[in-house]
């Protein structure tokens, strides 16, 4: 482990045969399990901010448990927030207000600011309708009068994002990028998978289904349980690559499926950033990085790409780690042809989350022979990589026959909470353990 | 660099103290007064790309600290890409040749003025390309292997002994380099010239020759597929050499073999002539003896170096497909005429 607490480890075959352009690997990044704090919080300024989001549309009403539990969940959350963190809560309708500090500031987290926020928060009713990116300004503004490093939300929501347009929530998006992340929750049946998966994507937090409002309080707890335990803010992976080459993708694979290809931010000549958030120590996730290059001559060796780990902002960021992707060319087909059982893996991981997605899109679209198709291959693939959770809900969508050649059927009646339960998990993907070099 | 003194009235290069011309050592500072020279590259020599230095549309680019081309990420060549190395009696060039990256062959010479007249030391190394750090393994396995039998020439002691110590030394060098799994790894040949004879040691493919007017041979059999089936007489040595396995070598030094087993040859000349030393980057062009004689002499008889850099213009307008190495040393050794020294391009 390197001073910086982080380690950045490159998995490939650096052997391209004559002529070859695709260079593919596979970047492991570790912080270790005991971090050192913050980077430079100013002294007495608590360094992290949390903001709440409660859907409180009518629907949340229907049934009363559902914003019962809202409540109960949101007065857990907020047991966690530790002692001198900046913290609010936000209602959201067809618009977005305050509910703790009523004034629309942040508290300094404590035993009477916590005490007074669960207090704001049993008086929250449901009524109205659903805006999201609303919601989402609202906690930017918020957010945007505190100095804090870590800044993090938690959104509720039970229904689709009916009151305002795509449109609209896609700018509100655009504008949250980068101020704070988002872990979301879609409680019930009646929300949006692919929406809810456009926001956590954007602003690099999860997404989930919670079927039972009564089990809330505990995940609630355990997100910002989480987001406490985050030191690290503002992490990029920045690429160098050479001159004519293309940077194909740049995708999270582990723990979730997460394409970054298209949040680079330039940072330099042949360089660009791409986010990934906070980190908490402990905290492993593998990159995999695809490259195109100039092929050059048998026995030349050229750096496909140099993936620095950096934090901070991008005029003075801080180097935590580095790892290299290399190309050689070789005549020697027993190495250009070797598979690297890292990058297969997660291509096929990557694979069955596109299977599952647009399987159960075909589904819905009455397709039954691509949604079998699909699926079908999801099955192998699961099976094939030993993803076992994926395995258990794809078998709660389809009849498997035979899970090794994907042979399925598509079950008669499937429960909504189970179809979402697939499609939201979809992207979760299961590690191999490291061949040995 | 100059010669800083003649044979008579010679001075320590370090300390300027008088020295005599048999010192391996200065009496008054113990500055090494002929050491082993090694074809790392000139000294203050400055990488630059060779891709994008030469073209005019790209940006100019540093060097970065591991060493690639700052704009096009390509590996940039150390100085070892073309060395010269001039000790007097013997002298040795080499190079990248025009199709490898980099130059994986290493040589190191040496000489020194023994009670028993004259000795000259010639190693070079050829990087298995397909081992990891080809380039490291054959300038370790040089550089080590020099020292050996120089430090056994100033003791005047058995070049024979000398030759099988500085190879096992060699190999020693190669295991410290990588692991059974990951072991760098270089063919192997020295050559020690004496007022007696010529003693040559190798493993692998990288030949010994002695070339003269009277008559040229190969003093060495290759460690490969290709000399096995010609000694098997299952080919010709041309049918061999054109097959897809020539160039498979069953010798060699590095980590993953245990125990090496060099070969040892000791040869006297019957007459005036030249040693030559090489890698397979040249030998590939003009594997007979009496072809390569004729490329060399009679220039080299008297301009080793210059007879060297024909050697090697010859291989690289045959296509260069390997990297070249060429040392000359002639027999018997004409007393030094100046003091070592290096030049690089």
């Amino acid at each position: 482990m390197t001073q910086s607490g982080f380690t950045v480890d490159v998995d490939q075959n650096q052997y391209l045969p004559e002529g070859g352009r695709d260079v593919s690997a596979i970047v492991t990044v570790t912080s270790s399990a005991d971090a050192a704090g913050v980077h430079s919080a100013a002294a007495g300024t608590p360094a992290s901010a949390e903001i709440i989001i409660i859907d409180c549309s009518g629907s949340m009403e229907y049934p009363h448990t559902k914003i019962a539990e809202a409540r109960a969940a949101t007065a857990a959350a907020i047991d966690v927030v530790r002692d001198g963190v900046w913290f609010s809560v936000i209602a959201g309708t067809n618009t977005a207000w305050p509910v703790f500090p009523p004034d629309g500031s942040m508290a300094i987290a404590d035993v009477s600011s916590r005490a007074a926020a669960r207090q704001a928060v049993t008086g929250l009713r449901a009524s109205g309708g659903t805006a999201i990116g609303q919601w989402l300004s609202l906690a930017r503004q918020i957010f945007g009068a505190y100095p804090a490093q870590l800044r993090h939300a938690i959104l509720l929501t039970d229904g689709k994002n009916q009151h305002e347009t795509p449109d609209q929530l896609q700018a509100a998006l655009r504008e949250c990028e980068g101020v704070f992340s988002c872990d979301c929750r879609g409680v019930g049946t009646d929300w949006e998978v692919g929406e809810l998966r456009t926001i956590s994507a954007a602003l690099l937090g999860t997404v989930d289904i919670v079927p039972d409002p009564s089990g809330l309080a505990a995940d609630f707890a355990a997100m910002m349980r989480s987001a406490m335990g985050k030191q690290v803010a503002d992490v990029a992976l920045r690429v160098w690559t050479p001159q004519h080459a293309t940077l194909r993708f740049v995708k999270q694979v582990a723990p979730t499926v997460d394409d970054l290809t298209a949040r680079r931010t330039p940072s330099g000549p042949q360089a660009g950033d791409y986010p990934t958030g906070a980190w908490g120590p402990g905290e492993s996730r593998d990159y995999h990085v695809g490259v195109e290059v100039n092929p050059a001559g048998v026995g030349l060796e050229m750096l496909a790409a140099r993936i620095s780990l950096v934090a901070g902002p991008p005029s003075a960021a801080e180097l935590l780690g580095q790892g290299l992707v290399r190309a050689i060319w070789t005549d020697d087909e027993a190495l250009s042809t070797k598979i690297n059982p890292l990058v297969a893996h997660y291509t096929g991981q990557a694979e069955l989350a596109d299977a599952i997605q647009e399987g159960l899109e075909a589904r819905k679209q009455g397709n039954e022979e691509v949604a079998t198709a699909k699926l079908g291959r999801a099955v192998a693939l699961a099976r094939e990589s030993g993803n076992e959770d994926t395995a258990k809900l794809l078998a709660k969508v389809v009849d498997v026959v035979d899970a090794e050649t994907g042979t399925v059927r598509l079950k008669k009646k499937v429960e909504d909470v189970d179809e979402m339960a697939l499609d939201t998990r979809s992207t979760k993907t299961v590690r191999v353990k490291k061949a040995q070099s | 660099m100059t010669a800083a003194g003649t044979l008579t009235g010679a001075t320590c290069p370090a300390c300027g103290a008088p020295v005599e011309a048999g010192d391996g050592f200065c009496e008054s500072c113990g500055t090494e007064l002929s050491p082993p020279v090694v074809s790392t590259g000139a000294p203050g020599y400055v990488p630059e790309c060779p891709v994008c230095s030469v073209d005019p549309s790209s940006p100019p680019g540093g060097i970065t600290a591991d060493g690639y081309c700052e704009s096009c990420g390509r590996k940039v060549p150390t100085g070892r890409d073309h060395a010269e190395l001039d000790l007097g009696p013997l002298a040795g060039v080499t190079d990248r040749g025009l199709r490898h990256q980099r130059n994986e062959d290493a040589m190191a010479l040496a000489s020194a003025q023994t009670p028993s007249g004259p000795v000259a030391i010639a190693v070079v190394c050829d990087g298995v390309s397909s081992s990891p750090r080809p380039d490291d393994a054959s300038l370790a396995g040089a550089r080590a292997a020099v020292q050996v039998l120089l430090a056994a020439a100033r003791r005047d002691e058995d070049p024979a002994e000398a030759s099988l110590a500085a190879v096992h030394e060699a190999h020693e060098a190669l295991r410290r380099l990588g692991t059974p799994s990951q072991a760098p790894s270089a063919t192997y040949v020295s050559a020690v010239i004496d007022a007696a004879a010529v003693t040559v040691c190798w493993l692998g493919d990288s030949r010994a020759y002695w070339l003269a007017e009277s008559g040229a041979i190969r003093l060495t059999t290759d460690d490969s597929v290709a000399e096995e089936l010609v000694a098997q007489g299952s080919l010709t040595e041309a049918a061999a050499l054109a097959s897809p396995q020539a160039h498979v070598i069953t010798g060699w030094l590095g980590a993953d073999l245990a125990w090496p087993q060099p070969h040892l040859r000791r040869f006297e000349p019957p007459g005036p002539g030249v040693v030559l030393v090489c890698s397979d980057g040249l030998w590939n062009y003009r594997p007979e003896a009496a072809d390569l004689a004729d490329l060399a002499l009679p220039a080299a008889l008297t301009d080793r170096l210059g007879a060297a850099g024909t050697l090697l213009k010859f291989a690289l307008d045959a296509g260069g497909m390997d990297n070249i190495t060429v040392v000359l040393a002639p027999f018997p050794l004409a007393r030094p005429q100046t003091l070592p020294r290096r030049t690089a391009q």
